[in-house]
């Protein structure tokens, strides 16, 4: 059962989603919007990537920070545009959830479809890394391994981030409490670009990292977000640490559960697993009481 | 960057919306519906490009031939189901009796094919379907419709023959629980029972499956000789990487929809070889002397190779509504008659219909073998022998 | 409260109604019918929604699990049950699982409650996957229900159903405590309002007509597959149309149903991406820039035209 071979799995997948949960639950976390867009920004991210290695013969591994950077530059112009009216007009801010769900909802069929139009609606893929590696008694194939160093990393760096510096440091107060943090003169509009811009931008870096062992299609992204929104709450609603933390554990459901419980139950299990958390501990596996509303 | 087919659709937009009498009343015009957006829209463009590729051939040539009295350029009518059967049950509503077209073309897939089923009985209007495969339309009676794809009853039912023939004793299935996946399997287990062929693994996983290490090493475990895969194009992808990770050596893998897809060509190239799929065609059978330039003129015009099953089921559609067209005109009652009671010359040999079923073209099972799929089952149209998979790359 | 009003409306609703109705059955086409049907589901769709997500401020995201299970169970007791029959029972236990979820559900606000809706629709979907996978089943086709007229006219019924539930719902007592929930919960519930039961009375009542309508709806497509009926975009489209045509009063998902509906017939024909798109485009302008919705405008320029 223990095999190391579904151990290497696990942190495979559930590191990819690791990175997809912490952009989405930074951005819930500042500002309690609920970017249903996330996982569009992953595909358009894959796409980049793909077309800069198979037009210009780019490294994807070389893509993944640019790839990066134009999407947290999507997300500043998302902010320009879009939210800052949002997050200053009293009526949206009163029942913020659903109604930034219903944007981000908007603009994730519009980006979609814009993908579909523009891009055609076959898949796309590409070989690169392709062979497969041995790591003791198991196996993956290399771009996974790629995929799964990248991810972790760009996990642990946010996670210093947002330890270590002063920028970091204006996020997470603002995530504790709004008001007192703008009392010691840290900027709640700054920083509700920065986050904006780290939360797009990772999940751009998501796209990058899914394309190297992935299809490609303008549709892949809702499936992204729902595992996002499945981990966010597994790790509590603005818990960076608990979104990574779940990612993982997303990841070992998906493959010691399924070797468990039979692959049929797979859906039923996670789900399953979902709502009994936020039955019994709505404020997420790690989050305490006062993070929960 | 724009693809091709996103200016052809974005011409094909502006042109449908002149209203009808502004192209002049020569034209014929054929509707359909097809999924542009929503979940099956990843499986839909080789469909769509085979329709336009026929179209394309045909109008260079002059155009359709009317009962043999002059011919005629063809026009698409042609709108987005959005993957929703009941909605392209109303775009057949809107194609026959708003839009009036001439001739019909069918959707992408068996569960829209059903849904539209009632609505071209009732207005007696002809439609040959084309990807679409159940056993459940059969058995209906429909009198208007007919499928130029086998049934699932067919490569469910023919697999253990081609298991015994090269010597598989134990096998493991696994099958997404879609419709065409478990009506195949509803099909296969007892044919593997029959055939006194073991079944050492039985799993199913739900669509959204993300990751199949665990599955994967179970099948392993189980120390199968032959792997069957009742799979998705998306599920195979994930198939083929990880059965190279857990190292799953088995002689015989098949994997049910996706190993012809180009997407997945590209990804696995070579690794690819040796996997077996459904399917019934290939452009090296000589029998067929209109395979080899079908294939040619779709791989010229769209840079990549036909899909064997999809692009192939949908072009015999249209070459069987083409000839019943040039042989007796337009009346939809006279093309019933037609394509009931013909026999039509295709890329895929001889088709003629018993009821809705397609009984000129046999069933068969393919295998890549360097790169290229290859009949391998009924020993009548093959075009290679099975190999046994080798090692992964 | 002006019973006069009321009565005049009512009777101007169901005049008009039937008029369109008996036009429809008679002079339209065929294609016009499943039109007129489909209009009139999804009007019965965004109203129901409204009844539990539009006053409370409770937003479920799974609505579409009401209209899965009454689509599962019509097509299970296909040719047991005479249709009636099989309609009512859906209804009725399309609410019992809103009320027996809504237990649970109901101890999570905003956000979590929102995923929690979706997360249980989905883990429904799976169960139904499983069981019709188990029973060897790959979709379900039904022969000889009701022709497409009877089905236009059961829609048509829940339509004018739930329009007029959710128009007396907003002017009753209930209607008024719901709204003490949206506006401040804790509130409501010290000034003696029984906050947890009317909360459940809303879940049960806005799943009630959507069962049926899922029931109705497997008449018109005759096939049942569980991963179609209970596809999450059926959810998210009820809530797009209740957004843009305005949550506050019953004539808003009316309107946005009606202006959707009749969007998308103009424009996917020709122009699928860009309806899809225009679609997404708009519900953004109108949460960020409209939030009272068509029916919100109209309502205030007709207010300040008689001014």
């Amino acid at each position: 059962m223990l095999s190391f071979q579904l151990l290497i799995a696990a942190l495979a997948t559930g590191s990819v989603y690791a990175l997809i949960a912490v952009g989405l639950n930074l951005i819930y976390g500042t500002m309690r919007l609920l970017n249903v867009a996330h996982g569009d920004l992953v595909m358009l991210g894959a796409y980049a990537t793909y077309w800069s290695f198979s037009l210009l013969h780019v490294d994807p591994l070389i893509a993944v920070p640019f790839v990066g950077l134009l999407a947290a530059g999507i997300g500043a112009a998302a902010y320009f545009f879009l939210f800052q009216h949002f997050l200053r007009t009293g009526s949206l801010t009163d029942r913020i959830e659903a109604n930034s769900l219903l944007v981000f909802f908007g603009l994730s069929i519009a980006i979609e479809n814009l993908a579909s139009l523009a891009f055609s609606g076959n898949p796309q893929a590409y070989e690169y890394l392709d062979r497969v590696i041995r790591i003791g008694s198991a196996s993956i194939v290399g771009n996974r391994l790629a995929a799964l160093i990248i991810a972790l990393c760009t996990c642990i760096g946010v996670l210093l981030f947002f330890r270590l510096t002063t920028l970091g440091l204006a996020v997470r107060a603002i995530i504790q409490s709004r008001d007192a943090a703008e009392i010691v003169g840290v900027s709640a509009r700054k920083t509700y670009l920065l986050t904006f811009c780290i939360g797009f931008g990772l999940a751009g870096m998501t796209g990058a990292v899914v394309s190297l062992y992935s299809q490609i299609w303008p549709f892949m992204g809702f499936s992204y977000t729902i595992v996002g929104f499945v981990i966010i709450i597994l790790g509590g609603l603005g818990n960076i640490v608990g979104s990574i933390v779940g990612g993982l554990l997303l990841g070992v459901l998906e493959t010691f559960g399924v070797a468990a419980v039979g692959a049929n139950y797979r859906s039923i299990l996670i789900y399953g697993v979902f709502i009994a958390i936020i039955i019994i501990r709505p404020q997420g596996l790690f989050g305490t009481k006062s993070t929960a509303r | 960057m724009l693809s091709k087919r996103t200016v052809i659709g974005l011409l094909t937009a502006a042109l449908l919306s002149i209203p009808a009498t502004v192209q002049g009343a020569e034209k014929v015009r054929v509707g359909y519906s097809i999924s542009r957006t929503g979940l099956y829209a990843v499986a839909t463009p080789v469909q769509q490009q085979t329709y336009e590729l026929w179209r394309d051939q045909i109008n260079a040539a002059g155009g359709l031939s009317i009962g043999g009295k002059g011919k005629r350029q063809i026009e698409f009518v042609s709108y987005d189901d959005q993957s929703e059967p009941s909605k392209a049950a109303q775009i057949y509503e809107k194609l026959i009796s708003s839009d009036k077209v001439d001739l019909l073309l069918s959707p992408w897939g068996t569960a829209t094919h059903i849904a539209v089923a009632p609505v071209v009985e009732r207005h007696k209007f002809p439609l040959i379907g084309s990807t679409a495969s159940t056993t459940l339309v059969r058995d209906l009676g429909a009198k208007y419709m007919w499928f130029t794809e086998v049934t699932p009853a067919d490569f469910g039912g023919d697999l253990p023959k081609l298991l015994g023939s090269i010597g598989i004793k134990r096998v493991a299935i696994i099958a997404m629980q879609l419709p065409l996946a478990l009506e195949t399997k509803k099909f296969l287990v007892p044919a593997l029972h029959q055939a006194g062929i073991e079944i050492v693994f039985d799993q199913e996983y739900p669509p959204d499956i993300k990751d199949m290490t665990g599955l994967l090493t179970s099948v392993k475990g189980a120390a199968p000789d032959g792997v069957i895969a009742l799979s998705y194009p998306n599920d195979s992808m994930l198939y083929l990487s990880t059965a190279r990770e857990v190292g799953l050596t088995a002689k015989f893998q098949f994997l049910e929809i996706g190993p012809t897809e180009a997407f997945i060509q590209h990804k696995f190239g070579e690794n690819l070889d040796g996997i077996v799929t459904i399917g019934h065609w290939s452009p090296d059978q000589k029998a067929w002397p209109k395979a080899r330039p079908f294939y040619d003129a779709y791989k010229a015009r769209f840079n990549e190779a036909p899909d064997n099953l999809d692009s192939v089921v949908s072009y015999m559609s249209a070459e069987i509504l083409q000839q019943a067209v040039e042989k007796v005109g337009l009346n939809h009652e006279k093309i019933r008659e037609a394509i009931a009671t013909g026999t039509f010359d295709t890329i895929n040999g001889l088709v003629r219909f018993k009821g809705a079923t397609n009984v000129g073209t046999p069933n068969g099972y393919l295998q890549i073998q360097k790169g290229v799929p290859q009949i391998i089952w009924p020993d009548q149209i093959k075009t290679a022998d099975f190999q046994p998979k080798g090692p992964w790359k | 409260m002006r019973p006069l009003h009321d009565v005049r409306i009512i009777i101007a609703a169901l005049v008009t109604t039937a008029a369109v109705v008996v036009g429809v059955l008679f002079f339209a086409s065929d294609y016009f019918i499943d039109f007129a049907t489909s209009l009139a589901m999804w009007i019965a769709l965004s109203e129901s929604w409204t009844l539990l997500s539009g006053m409370t401020g409770y937003v479920s995201l799974g609505h579409v699990v009401f209209f899965g299970l009454g689509g599962y169970l019509t097509v299970l007791t296909f040719g047991m049950l005479p249709i009636w029959a099989a309609l009512a029972l859906s209804g009725a236990c399309a609410t019992g699982l809103a009320v027996l979820v809504g237990f649970p559900c109901f101890r999570v606000r905003g956000p979590y409650f929102v995923i929690l809706t979706f997360g249980l629709s989905e883990f429904v979907k799976y169960i139904v996957v499983n069981v019709e996978a188990r029973a060897s089943k790959f979709g379900r086709l039904i022969f000889g229900g009701p022709d497409p007229n009877e089905v236009f006219l059961i829609m048509v019924g829940l339509a004018v159903a739930a329009f007029f539930l959710s128009y007396f719902i907003r002017r009753s007592r209930l209607g008024a405590g719901l709204r003490g929930i949206r506006e401040d919960e804790i509130a409501a519930e010290t000034t003696g309002v029984p906050v947890a039961r009317l909360k459940l009375i809303a879940f049960g009542l806005s799943a009630l007509i959507p069962g049926i309508a899922g029931g109705a709806f497997l008449f018109r497509s005759g096939y049942f597959e569980p991963i179609q009926a209970f596809n999450p975009s059926i959810s998210f489209s009820m809530i797009t149309m209740a957004v843009i045509g305005g949550t506050d009063d019953a004539y808003g998902p009316l309107i946005g149903a009606v202006a959707l509906v009749t969007l998308s017939e103009l424009l996917w024909a020709n122009a699928p991406e860009i309806y899809m798109t225009v679609l997404g485009l708009l519900l953004v302008v109108f949460v960020i820039w409209v939030p009272d919705g068509i029916e919100g405008r109209l309502r205030n320029w007709w207010k300040t035209q008689r001014a």
